[in-house]
């Protein structure tokens, strides 16, 4: 058994408008929790999108389980949701009414300490 | 002569990443020890399961591959 797990951190770019980059983020991250590898997904640029209420039900990758059904599975296993505070405020999201529960909004500053601790980070 | 196991779990049909979080749900009620028996189509399964196995320290002991289904043998931790 390997011991080097370290932490991952998945950062999600694209969303409705782009279902396979908003999908494969998330099956890596579940795969990574089965795994007990760290993970943490932050959402940036367009995929903030992702995480308003009702939008993952309707993301559907060709070849992929639904999205919604995977960021359930993340969210369950104790997976984390940062979101970029001014992604958000650009797009003018109401935080309090339209956000899905467990997503997280955070600056630049918490988006660098997680990006320097962690062992990779993706860019989808 | 067949590998004995515990449980058996049925992927087949379901795509990346389910047959390891169905996999990973159903070794975690095993006991150490018992065997799970897991068959599954998608055609990447068997690297999955092998960096599965080495990274969260379950055994593979045997697998198979019938048709179009991968059958594997996995040894709880």
């Amino acid at each position: 058994m390997s011991d080097d797990n370290g932490k991952i951190v998945l950062m999600c770019t694209h969303g409705p408008e782009d279902p396979e980059r908003a999908t494969i983020p998330f099956v890596i991250a579940t795969a990574a929790q089965a795994s007990d590898i760290p993970v943490l997904i932050g959402f940036q640029v367009n995929g903030v999108m992702l995480a308003r209420k009702g939008c993952p039900e309707h993301v559907f990758a060709a070849g992929f389980p639904p999205l919604k059904e995977l960021m359930d599975i993340y969210i369950e296993s104790g997976g984390e949701l940062f979101v970029c505070g001014p992604c958000v405020q650009s797009r003018k999201i109401n935080i309090e009414e339209e956000f899905i529960e467990g997503a997280k909004v955070v600056n630049a500053a918490t988006f660098a300490k997680e990006i320097s601790e962690a062992a990779n980070v993706l860019v989808y | 002569m067949p590998t004995k196991f515990d449980q058996e779990l049925d992927c087949s049909g379901l795509a990346c990443p389910m047959p390891i979080l169905k996999t990973k749900k159903a070794i975690d009620a095993l006991q150490t020890g018992q065997v799970l028996k897991m068959v599954a189509t998608d055609p990447g399964s068997l690297p999955d399961v092998q960096a599965w196995t080495s990274k969260t320290g379950h055994e593979l002991l045997e697998h198979e591959k019938d048709g179009d289904k991968f059958i594997f043998y996995i040894k709880r931790k």
